[in-house]
């Protein structure tokens, strides 16, 4: 049996996937990236072989994606992941044409061609404002978790409005409103109704086409999911493999790789 | 009657983000056209000369929110810039005809480019405005300047410009301008008679109606004013300085004047303001304006200043106003603005005249910060 | 599908012609010092749209502050000076440029214990660039020294400017000559301008000549970063023998290079036009990750903030300051609208068989980055020309992120190649 490794080292965690040759997922690994970057690559990579239960030969090729992707030097080649998230999106929704990948430093709006190759892409200019980052600065304000902020919002009546998506500002804009004693909620309703304005004015950049695809680890939050698509005024997919995305794209040029290897 | 309605109703005026006043003049002059201008200078006197109505374009304040153009214009891009082209892709400027930037900056300079491609039913002029302001050859060159855009306004009102209705517009503009120049002398005089808010809200409604209107408006201000009483009150003397084209949310300005501070001079409209005394009326019409831009306007961070430079008026400015202090106020990301500060400041501290920086969004919303700031300057100047 | 290549992180890229062209900018280094020591005297001006020709006359040395800025980059050395002039109230948010110049100034980089000489006149040639007058009042303040403002109407309507924009910009060349003769203490000598605007002549042909051989496939050189490299000798020696010299020289080579089908990499795989300034604190850096993918500019907007001679204008010592003004008003980049840039690219595009465009935008230089988002729109949506915008600066280091960079440019191609393959229809890896 033919075997392919995905794995995506992202700033904050690490994810892996194996496919088998009927593209289906028979191991997988989440870990935190931490300090040593080849480290946590590998790791979880050997977590993923040893969730499918066969040994590391066994695995025809690997394929690193994510920033830290150079890291992954056991692996045969690196993508960026950009192709790799427009790839998973289409093994997951075939008729994607638009992703929105939301990642710790990143956003990226991904335009995709029928294969699921890469027709156009924008990312969010150099300040981290409207990503990961940014929600986890307004969640440490606010005392919060990552987790807790997304349902949280979704009971916001009157979200509040912030003057900026500015990571650094959103602090003291935060404290403002929690000063006029605003509630969480409200207040958590306005940061991601803002950071939605935001993401999909980035997502103009490359033009919006269903169907629309929402991956990335902040798609795990069901706050900026509802925002999404409150601000869009459409559906987007959402897959519970949203945060493995990445690493499936790799997974999925990984298997095609070896395949065509073996055949060789 | 007091003054205070008419302030309500120009203030109305400006935060009507439909430009209901610009409507209403479509609707008493059929076929009229109106002509946006983007700060910090136009020669409004050509357009009204053509017939058209001139409208101060400002950006959208903080009642827009972006969607498209921050998709052209980069994070690092002052908010005027952005909302202006947002308030286009929203529809909010389709009452306008036209619109004429001028060099005050390389971002106004790209921003007339992709509004104009972005927008091709607009008619998008651009002024290039002398910077030598010594050459005996400038005023030539500005008197040519303006001739090329009055042929323009011409093309756009569909007929020409007679001299004798712009030598009138030059007159209903000195008139204005000399009634706001006496204005800002109550004020700094006086201040607690009319505030920063009411003298801004009155300046800068006269950009959204006909000149005629707006000097009628001025003029009942006049007569009523002296019937205003009030009680000086403790409070420091400032100058505001570099909000001369992005203009601060007027919450700010109420922040500065709640915090302590008497504004006696400030930069803001500075370009509806702009000459220091009256356009004379005997010279052909252009070469009085084209004259008066190079020898009778207003310091300001975006004209080159020539031989005495700009530095040295702050301090005269701060003298004249008998102001004890600077509140030096820039538009984030305002290049020509943030570049005055580090010769301004070296001026200031010569001449011993304390300062405080507030850098502002036309966006902002939350003044919790700034209003600490302030007070914290205020207090350093009351009980040091 | 296809990954980058490994680039040896210190991979040379030089060339006879870039050996040349650095002998001799270090020659012209060398002659300031000794000015700066002896007191000579020297002109300030800019690089967009410069009179270099006018100092030349009154055998004035001339100084672009631009230069020592980005001297002060490529040798990483640019930010100490930029937080020394943001100590002294520079924003962040101002033209680092100026921030790197103003340090370097404050810290004694001009004078006799420099290497710079201090300014006999400051000569603001402002031709579009509205931050130049900003940077020149400074500089003139500082160092107490004469302004003379020559003010570039910009070009607003159509290709041209008007008769009475040329009048404006010539009655002013004529003050600064009496300005300069004045300091010198020299007669104006207009034989001697028009020997100076022949050699000018000269090194344009030869650039223009060299910028057109790109069009041959593979480009002899990277019309981006080698261009740079010869943007020394047309904008700050232009109007000498060595300048005109070394376009002699650097034609013989490309011509070498066309006729033997080589290129600056073993293979061209990708033809990008080039929008914008390099990040100087991170050139080689940011030249390996388009290498890595056998990309290579064959031309770009840069190279014209300048001049525009590709286009056939040449300085005439007939007609010297009407052709100077001319160069001035309408024959460089700076000077004319965004949009007129965008037709610019567009032909470079489609003449020079261009695969992509790169835009890379820089928050030092509005003049260029504000309303590129808006270029790549064009590109993308009008013309379907495949678009790269990324995003650093020219001189400040803190605004480049290598894994950021990377991740773009890698992508980026990844994709070009994916499309490539597809439009082909043939298996196999490229």
């Amino acid at each position: 049996m033919i075997t392919g490794g995905g794995v995506d080292v992202g700033s904050t965690q690490t994810k892996a996937i194996l496919l088998n040759d009927r593209r289906e997922i028979v191991g997988r690994a989440l870990i935190g990236t931490g300090a040593n970057v080849s480290k946590a690559a590998e790791g979880a990579f050997l977590t993923a072989v040893e969730h499918a239960g066969f040994p590391r030969e066994a695995v025809g090729y690997v394929v690193g994606t994510g920033y830290g992707r150079y890291k992954v030097t056991f692996g045969d080649a690196q993508i960026t992941e950009i192709t790799c998230h427009a790839k998973g999106a289409q093994l997951l929704f075939p008729s994607t044409r638009t992703v929105i990948d939301m990642g710790g430093q990143d956003t990226k709006a991904i335009k995709i061609g029928p294969a699921g190759e890469v027709l156009d892409f924008c990312m969010n200019d150099k300040c981290a404002a409207g990503t990961g980052r940014f929600m986890q600065a307004a969640a440490e304000c606010l005392g919060l978790s990552l987790d807790e902020i997304g349902p949280m919002s979704l009971r916001g009546q009157t979200p509040v409005r912030l003057t900026s998506v500015c990571t650094v500002f959103v602090e003291s804009d935060i404290l403002s409103y929690v000063a006029q004693r605003k509630k969480p909620e409200d207040i958590l309703a306005g940061v991601h109704k803002a950071i939605a304005t935001r993401t999909i004015s980035l997502v103009r950049r490359v033009g919006i086409e269903d169907e629309i695809t929402f991956t990335g680890g902040v798609a795990r939050n069901v706050g900026m999911v509802d925002a999404l698509q409150a601000v869009l005024g459409r559906r987007v997919n959402v897959s519970v493999e949203a945060h493995f995305n990445g690493a499936l794209g790799a997974a999925f040029f990984a298997l095609e790789r070896a395949e065509r290897l073996a055949a060789a | 009657m007091p003054i205070t309605p008419i302030i309500e109703r120009c203030r109305a005026r400006l935060e009507d983000i439909e430009f209901g006043s610009v409507r209403e003049w479509k609707a008493r002059h059929p076929g009229g056209r109106a002509v946006g201008c983007f700060p910090v200078y136009t020669p409004v006197e050509i357009i009204h000369a053509a017939g058209m109505l001139p409208v101060g374009l400002f950006g959208g304040g903080n009642t827009i929110e972006l969607a498209n153009a921050d998709a052209r214009f980069q994070s690092f891009v002052c908010s005027i810039a952005k909302s202006t082209l947002e308030m286009g892709f929203q529809g909010r400027l389709k009452l306008l005809d036209g619109v004429i930037f001028s060099s005050i900056c390389d971002v106004a300079r790209n921003l007339s480019s992709v509004m104009a491609r972005n927008f091709p039913e607009l008619h998008v002029d651009y002024i290039h405005h002398a910077q030598n302001m010594t050459s005996p050859s400038a005023v030539d060159y500005v008197e040519s300047e303006f001739g090329r855009i009055q042929r323009s306004m011409e093309r756009l009102a569909g007929h020409p410009v007679s001299p004798g209705a712009l030598a009138a517009s030059l007159k209903t503009y000195n008139q204005i301008r000399e009634i706001l120049r006496t204005l800002y002398r109550i004020r700094r005089e006086s201040p607690h008679l009319i505030s920063t808010v009411e003298l801004y809200i009155l300046a800068r409604a006269g950009t959204l109606v006909d000149p005629e209107d707006h000097l009628r408006e001025l003029r009942e201000v006049m007569d009523l004013l002296p019937a205003r009483q009030g009680r000086p009150k403790d409070r420091v003397r400032v100058v505001i300085e570099s909000a001369f084209c992005e203009q601060p949310p007027l919450d700010l300005l109420q922040v500065v004047e709640d915090a302590g501070c008497y504004i006696v001079d400030d930069d803001l409209l500075t370009g509806w303001r702009w000459y220091v005394e009256d356009v004379p009326e005997d010279p052909p019409p252009l070469r009085a304006l084209a004259e008066s831009y190079i020898r009778r306007s207003v310091y300001s961070s975006v004209r080159h200043d020539g031989p005495r430079s700009r530095n040295l008026g702050l301090v005269e400015k701060v003298r004249r106003a008998n102001a004890q202090a600077v509140i030096f106020m820039p538009a984030k990301f305002c290049e020509p603005a943030l570049f005055d500060y580090p010769l301004f400041r070296v001026a200031l501290e010569q001449a011993n005249i304390p300062h405080l920086v507030i850098e502002f969004e036309e966006k902002m919303w939350t003044f919790e910060r700034t209003r600490n700031e302030l007070e914290t300057f205020v207090e350093s100047m009351l009980f040091d | 599908m296809a990954t980058a290549v490994t680039v040896d992180k210190d991979r040379k890229y030089q060339s006879e012609v870039n050996d040349h062209s650095k002998r001799i900018m270090t020659e012209y280094s060398d002659q300031l010092a000794r000015a700066a020591k002896g007191g000579e005297p020297a002109g300030f001006l800019m690089i967009s749209g410069n009179c270099v020709e006018i100092l030349r006359a009154f055998d004035m040395h001339p100084v672009f502050p631009e230069v020592n800025a980005l001297q002060l980059a490529i040798r990483k050395q640019s930010l100490p000076m930029i937080l020394k002039a943001e100590q002294m109230g520079y924003s962040s948010d101002n033209c680092a440029y100026v921030k790197a110049d103003v340090g370097m100034l404050m810290s004694g980089g001009y004078g006799p214990q420099g290497t710079i000489p201090y300014p006999s006149l400051v000569v603001c040639n402002y031709v579009g660039c509205n931050v130049y007058v900003k940077w020149f009042e400074h500089i003139a303040e500082f160092c107490k020294a004469p302004l003379y403002m020559l003010d570039i109407p910009f070009l607003r309507e159509g290709d041209a400017p008007s008769q009475d924009d040329i009048t404006y910009v010539v009655r002013q060349l004529e003050e600064l000559i009496a300005t300069c003769s004045r300091i010198t203490g020299k007669p104006f000598d207009i034989d001697k301008l028009r020997e100076v605007l022949a050699l000018s002549a000269r090194a344009e042909e030869g650039w223009s000549r060299a910028k057109e051989l790109c069009k041959v496939k593979p480009a002899p050189f990277d019309a981006y970063f080698d261009s740079i490299n010869m943007m020394g000798p047309i904008n700050v020696l232009r109007g000498t023998t060595q300048a005109a010299g070394f376009f002699d020289f650097a034609v013989e080579a490309f011509e070498a290079l066309a006729a033997q089908h080589k290129g600056p990499l073993a293979e061209e795989r990708f033809r990008t036009v080039v929008e914008g300034p390099p990040p100087y604190p991170y050139y080689r850096n940011f030249r390996n990750l388009f290498s890595a993918w056998g990309a290579v500019a064959v031309n770009s907007t840069y190279s014209t903030v300048g001049g525009l001679w590709e286009w056939g204008f040449r300085h005439d010592p007939r007609r010297p300051l009407e052709s100077i003004a001319e160069q001035m008003l309408v024959e460089n980049l700076t000077n004319r609208s965004l949009t007129a840039r965008y037709q610019q690219i567009r032909r470079y595009v489609e003449e020079w068989e261009a695969d992509a465009l790169v835009i890379h935008s820089i928050k030092s230089c509005r003049l260029f980055s504000a309303g590129q988002g808006d270029m790549r729109e064009y590109f993308t949506r009008d013309l379907g020309v495949a678009t790269l915008l990324v995003e650093s600066d020219l001189e400040d280091p803190r605004y480049y992120s290598e894994a950021q960079m990377k991740n773009r440019i890698d992508a980026f191609f990844e994709s070009l190649e994916h499309r490539k393959f597809l439009r082909k229809g043939t298996g196999g890896d490229a």
